[in-house]
């Protein structure tokens, strides 16, 4: 009577051992899907140019000014070559020793004691998008702030 | 003999797996919720890998002005596709209740959109007195902080 209850009573478990890998590897898909923190450029935009015919404006020499080629997507920093956007590296080397040097000689924003680490980033119209934001990376990757964008009177 | 070991003495080795499928059901459903509503405006290809942006929790607020400019013909805000003539208006109105160093608007556009266009899009907000621009991009994940 004993065995008999053992022997035919099999209890109907369902296994549940493949459903939970199945349910694990669902949630872990969505764990990485759900967006990671989004995150931003802070980049300054000059003032509209306005009836500035008049005012007496100093050109600042310490302006760093990274621009891009369209054609060769060559990127020159002051008229000098720094590499080019697939590879921006020498654009941050660069930056950074400029830096460097202003840290050490003491070179300030006028009227404050920062270190002067203004720059502006000029590109053509017709350089992708992608591309510039490559150069704005490389550029706060050598400590670069603010990031201007210079928007007026861009070439093609 | 037999009968009473397999019946009655013996214990149940087996982990009582039900609870956790009860908990894990719940969590799968959670995220297959949320993920969706996560995703705000229209689908934008970000650049990506990037090293150095901040992270900015501002940026999917609903109250902060998010232009995407996924092609180069179509600008939106937030799922609102605008005419560039019309940006600056709906721009205007969206900060005007919002503190002068709050003035912030965030441009997310893809990587093949001309730098051109990006710059009308700047040029319209800038006509707002806004002179900050939030460029959002991807993280690289542990990406090497900036230099000090």
């Amino acid at each position: 009577m004993a065995m008999t209850s053992a022997g035919s009573g099999a209890v109907p478990r369902i296994n549940v051992t493949p459903l939970i890998d199945v349910l694990l590897v669902l949630l872990i898909i969505f764990m990485v899907i759900t967006p990671v923190k989004p995150s931003r450029f802070e980049a300054k935009v000059p003032a509209e140019p306005k009836d500035q015919q008049n005012l007496d404006v100093k050109p600042n020499p310490l302006t760093l000014v990274v621009s891009i080629n369209s054609a060769t997507r060559a990127i020159s920093l002051n008229n000098e070559a720094a590499g080019d956007v697939t590879d921006a590296s020498a654009l941050t080397g660069k930056l950074a020793e400029i830096f460097k040097t202003r840290e050490t000689n003491g070179v300030f924003r006028e009227g404050t004691n920062e270190v002067e680490k203004t720059i502006f980033i000029k590109s053509p119209t017709t350089v992708k998008y992608g591309d510039v934001v490559k150069v704005i990376d490389a550029a706060k990757m050598a400590g670069a702030q603010p990031i201007g964008l210079q928007i007026d009177d861009l070439t093609q | 003999m037999g009968a009473s070991i397999g019946g009655t003495d013996e214990y149940n080795s087996e982990i009582n797996v039900t609870p956790m499928v009860d908990v894990m059901l719940v969590l799968l459903i959670i995220f297959m919720i949320v993920t969706p509503l996560l995703q705000q405006g229209v689908t934008v290809n970000l650049p990506k890998d990037m090293n150095t942006p901040e992270e900015d929790s501002e940026i999917t607020k609903d109250t902060s002005v998010v232009i995407s400019i996924p092609n180069n013909t179509d600008f939106y805000i937030g799922k609102d596709q605008f005419p560039l003539t019309a940006l600056g208006e709906k721009i205007q109105s969206m900060m005007k209740d919002k503190a002068p160093d709050k003035r912030i608007v965030y441009i997310k556009s893809g990587v093949e959109v001309d730098y051109g266009r990006v710059v009308e899009a700047i040029d319209t907000i800038r006509k707002q007195d806004i002179d900050k621009i939030g460029l959002v991009a991807d993280k690289k994940k542990g990406g090497e902080s900036p230099q000090k």
